[in-house]
């Protein structure tokens, strides 16, 4: 009787910490949401479209497997390597990042992409360093009978957007975008990183979409803009970034059209990992006398499981248990006692 | 009534000892294992296209022919020569390269060829940790079924870091080691380090002439040495660095990471950077990804040497590339790398030359040599150990040390050669049929004489073993044509690296080195546990039997003893 009593206990001990962690979690993710509803800043609609004149003279090299390139060998040219003969302390570097230099980090190859949207798939790379596949400016899904919004979506991408999340790296700075089916969105890709991060989403319609791909990648830090347009049914769709271990570590995201599919794992803050890993506790050195301050910086995830084993702490994990068993098993001991107080008179008798 | 069943138990127990015995006088078959029970991987990679074997002209870059069966891309070696600014996008595309990968501009001393380069290097996590599914990402086989997760500089590359969204697999640029970088003598070089990893790392431009700091970059935040003691701050996920280099030394050097230097170049970090003497009109490989055949040599290699093979061979420890598969977050990993880890308890247990080993070196870094050719091999080890490499019917003159000539009246030839971690050694090997240098054509091996850097954790033929093989002795394929009934496709199993495949069974017609079956009886312990339970369960019965039959046995007790007392008794009486 003891033995289930006790075995009982375990599970729901081993349930309300697991509970507890998960809530954490959740915390986290609710407050990425609100996040998200107020970024979904349309700031960049005051994109003229002036500066297509500067871009007329792209030419169009027609690839042979299908793919639509715009390889601006001019516009190279134009820009060339001038920071070069200042000497040695300037980077030299693509002309992409001259731009950068020069405070224009903005890319405009999706502007381009209004001369090229007639071919299919379009793939679009330049020599800056932006990469746009599986542009669509207006062919309907077949699901669709029009299209129910045009919004303009900001993404941001880089480390500094992983800080809320303990235990990743890279990030986006939202996880979850929710729009209407049929919507034609344009992204405005930001990579906040000196290094290279992508927009990469799967799972549309191959006929419309490249391998069902709609991708857009930058090489550094500056902006690139696509548009696209999603399909009529509830769907849920992977947005991340493909460079190696950079969506295992945290630039995870994905939009929801309409009611959506089923939610993706592993999303920083917004979904579980289907493998976890195992957290223990280290013998790290501490200030003894300063017990309290050093649990404030830790993650509360990795605090919650570290506390509960910490012996230091008043009140900690083992002692709730302790007072858990206390309660559950004081009723049984007065039973008990009883019990064998009316077996006493029964045997002195 | 009792007795009578304790004795039939009696007589079946040494009835089945018996037919035991028997049965164990005959030693069970042999047991073959049928090759269709076996994943046979393709010999050659049916993706590579035969086409790029050919020697070709791309972009007007002149790229030699190279035999193997999986020979460089040619487009790629036509965008590291130009520069990724000066080829077309169609070359750009095919290449698979980042359109700011290799910058190449401004012939400063007006010889022809570019002056300032500009080489960007990402940082790859191969087969590394998913919270996603149990296996890893991107894969790449060192051997058939062997995927230690690594770290490696990665040329700058555009688009997936698997081959689409289908595979699990590298695409062909993200692969172990390092690239072999190639630079000129007076050339105005940076390296842009971009951070593309978890954790921090650092170029270490070891051998090569580099100054200390250069021209206060950033307020002479940032180093150009590597080291984070002592040169600069660590580089963290995100942020790039440029070293910047005017070397003026040719030779075979080595870069690195000098973040962790005692995991982080295990884990890959490491490659070979040559420093080629300055000459007219002397547009450089850039990069040889891969190493092996240098299908674009530089102008004075080609003055000397009629091919060129970068080599480099590397060691791993299991222990240490498994910490990046068990966990995900970066946190865990740097505890074990950092804290748990410990170098100096630790065995090598992969070996590899080019990244891979033995079979799949046969695919890329063999060494394909026709007679009286001159053919220079640069090496560098960037092992944990000393390696002993043997070269099969050839001696090769060592040339350079560490990227220095060595005196030529004093120049050794010889067939072994060591090299202790991080040095480098050039050879000429001279395939001049004279007995000495060469002793004819053929399939030879050249390979680690350290007999554990011929297997693959412990499993022969494996590790950085390859040939140097003779043309007239290649298939079509590119491969070894090795002597009539020998099958080197047993080796392109994960069975056999697994160590399920008994490796002399099919040496003879009666497979009398095979694997041993088992016996049709019991085995000689089995046998010993079944004699124990038997007499166990005897004794037991006996035991039953005294105490059930206490009553009976105390009467009978009782009335032997009242009859001998009765005998006594009328003894006495008597």
């Amino acid at each position: 009787m003891t033995k289930h009593f006790f075995i009982l206990l375990l599970g729901m001990i081993a349930l309300s910490s697991y509970a507890l962690a998960q809530e954490t979690t959740d915390q986290s993710s609710h407050q990425s949401t609100e996040h998200d509803h107020s970024d979904h800043d349309m700031n960049d609609k005051d994109h003229d479209h002036g500066d297509h004149s500067d871009h007329a003279d792209h030419t169009d090299h027609t690839d042979h497997t299908g793919h639509d390139m715009d390889h601006s060998a001019h516009d190279h040219d134009a820009h060339d390597h001038s920071g070069m003969a200042h000497g040695d302390d300037h980077m030299m570097d693509a002309p992409g990042d001259h731009s950068e230099l020069h405070g224009d980090g903005e890319t405009h190859t999706g502007h381009h992409g209004d001369h090229h949207h007639h071919h299919d798939d379009g793939h679009i790379m330049d020599h800056e360093g932006s990469m746009i596949m599986g542009q669509n400016f207006d062919k309907l899904p077949s699901s669709c009978t029009s299209i129910s919004e045009e919004i303009e979506i900001t993404v941001r991408a880089g480390t500094k957007f992983a800080k809320k999340f303990p235990g990743t790296t890279f990030a986006f700075d939202n996880q979850e975008w929710r729009v209407k089916p049929c919507s034609k969105i344009t992204w405005h890709f930001i990579n906040e990183d000196n290094i290279r991060h992508q927009f990469m989403m799967h799972g549309l319609p191959r006929y419309l979409y490249h391998l069902g791909m709609f991708h857009l990648e930058s090489t550094g830090p500056r902006k690139i803009s696509g548009t696209m347009i999603v399909p009529a049914g509830d769907e849920t769709y992977l947005v991340h970034c493909d460079i190696a271990q950079h969506m295992e570590k945290g630039m995870k995201a994905q939009l929801v059209v309409g009611n959506g599919g089923e939610d993706l794992t592993s999303i920083p803050g917004l979904t579980p990992y289907v493998l976890n890993d195992k957290y223990e506790t280290e013998d790290l050195p501490k200030v003894a006398d300063k017990d309290d301050d050093t649990g404030k910086d830790k993650d509360t995830i990795t605090k919650q499981v570290t506390d509960f084993f910490n012996e230091n702490i008043p009140f900690s994990g083992m002692a709730w248990i302790g007072i858990l068993f206390g309660i559950i098993c004081a009723p049984m001991f007065t039973r008990m006692i009883a019990l064998r107080k009316k077996e006493e008179p029964d045997a002195s008798s | 009534m009792p007795i009578r069943y304790f004795i039939a138990i009696l007589a079946f127990s040494s009835i089945f000892f018996a037919v035991n015995t028997q049965a164990s006088l005959k030693l069970p078959a042999t047991v073959k294992v049928d090759p269709a029970a076996l994943e046979f991987e393709p010999m050659c990679d049916p993706k590579i296209s035969p086409s790029w074997r050919k020697a070709q002209v791309i972009e007007g870059v002149k790229i030699e022919a190279s035999e193997q069966c999986s020979p460089d891309n040619p487009h790629l070696i036509a965008a590291v020569v130009k520069g990724t600014n000066n080829v077309s996008m169609d070359t750009l595309m095919k290449s698979g390269l980042s359109p700011d990968a290799i910058i190449k501009t401004d012939d400063i001393d007006g010889d022809g060829d570019p002056d300032r380069i500009t080489i960007k290097l990402e940082i790859i996590e191969l087969n590394g940790r998913t919270p996603d599914f149990e296996g890893v990402i991107p894969t790449f086989d060192i051997a058939p079924g062997i995927q230690p997760g690594a770290w490696v500089f990665a040329p700058k590359t555009s688009g997936m870091s698997t081959e689409n969204f289908e595979s699990l697999r590298a695409n062909s640029l993200l692969r172990l080691p390092s690239p072999v970088i190639r630079v000129e003598v007076g050339d105005i070089v940076q390296i842009v380090l971009e951070n593309t990893h978890y954790f921090p790392h650092t170029i270490h431009l070891h051998g090569v002439d580099h100054p200390f700091s250069h021209h206060e970059y950033n307020g002479g935040k940032y180093g150009n040495d590597g080291v984070p003691q002592t040169s600069e701050i660590n580089l963290m996920p995100g942020e790039r660095r440029v070293y910047e280099i005017q070397p003026r030394q040719p030779g075979t050097m080595f870069y690195h990471c000098h973040v962790q230097t005692h995991t982080h170049l295990a884990m890959g970090l490491a490659g070979m950077i040559i420093v080629e003497e300055n000459r007219p009109n002397n547009w450089l490989q850039t990069l040889n990804v891969g190493g092996g055949k240098v299908r674009h040599p530089s102008v004075a290699i080609k003055e000397q040497f009629d091919q060129e093979y970068d080599l480099q061979y590397h060691a791993m420890d299991k222990e240490l590339h498994e910490i990046i598969q068990k966990y995900n977050d970066p946190r865990l990993i740097a505890r074990d790398m950092n804290r748990r880890y410990d170098l100096t308890d630790s065995t090598e247990d992969y070996f590899t030359l080019n990244g891979l080993s033995f079979p799949y070196t046969l695919r890329e870094s063999m060494i394909i040599a026709e007679p009286n050719q001159k053919i220079k091999l640069r090496m560098l080890n960037s092992g944990g150990e000393m390696v002993a490499i043997h070269t099969h019917g050839h001696k090769a003159t060592i040339t350079h040390y560490d990227g220095v000539e060595h005196n030529p009246a004093a120049q050794i030839t010889r067939d072994v050669f060591d090299m202790a971690p991080a040095q480098r050694l050039d050879l000429t090997l001279n395939t001049t049929n004279d007995g000495l240098h060469n002793y004819g054509e053929g399939a030879w091996l050249f390979h680690d004489h350290r007999e554990k850097g011929i297997t693959t954790d412990g499993m022969s033929e494996g590790g950085s073993m390859s040939m140097i093989a003779y043309k007239s002795y290649l298939n079509e394929l590119g491969l070894p044509k090795v002597a009539h009934g020998i099958d080197l496709s047993v080796f392109f199993t994960k069975e056999y690296y697994q160590r399920r495949i008994p490796i002399w069974q099919d040496l003879d017609q009666t497979s009398s080195l095979g694997a041993a079956g088992v016996r049709s009886g019991m085995d000689s312990e089995t046998r010993t546990t079944m004699l124990n339970l038997v007499s166990g369960f005897l004794v037991g019965i006996l035991i039953y039997l005294v105490i059930a039959r206490r009553q009976q046995a105390k009467a009978a007790m009782t009335s032997a003893i009242s009859r001998l007392k009765g005998l006594k008794g009328s003894k006495a009486n008597d």
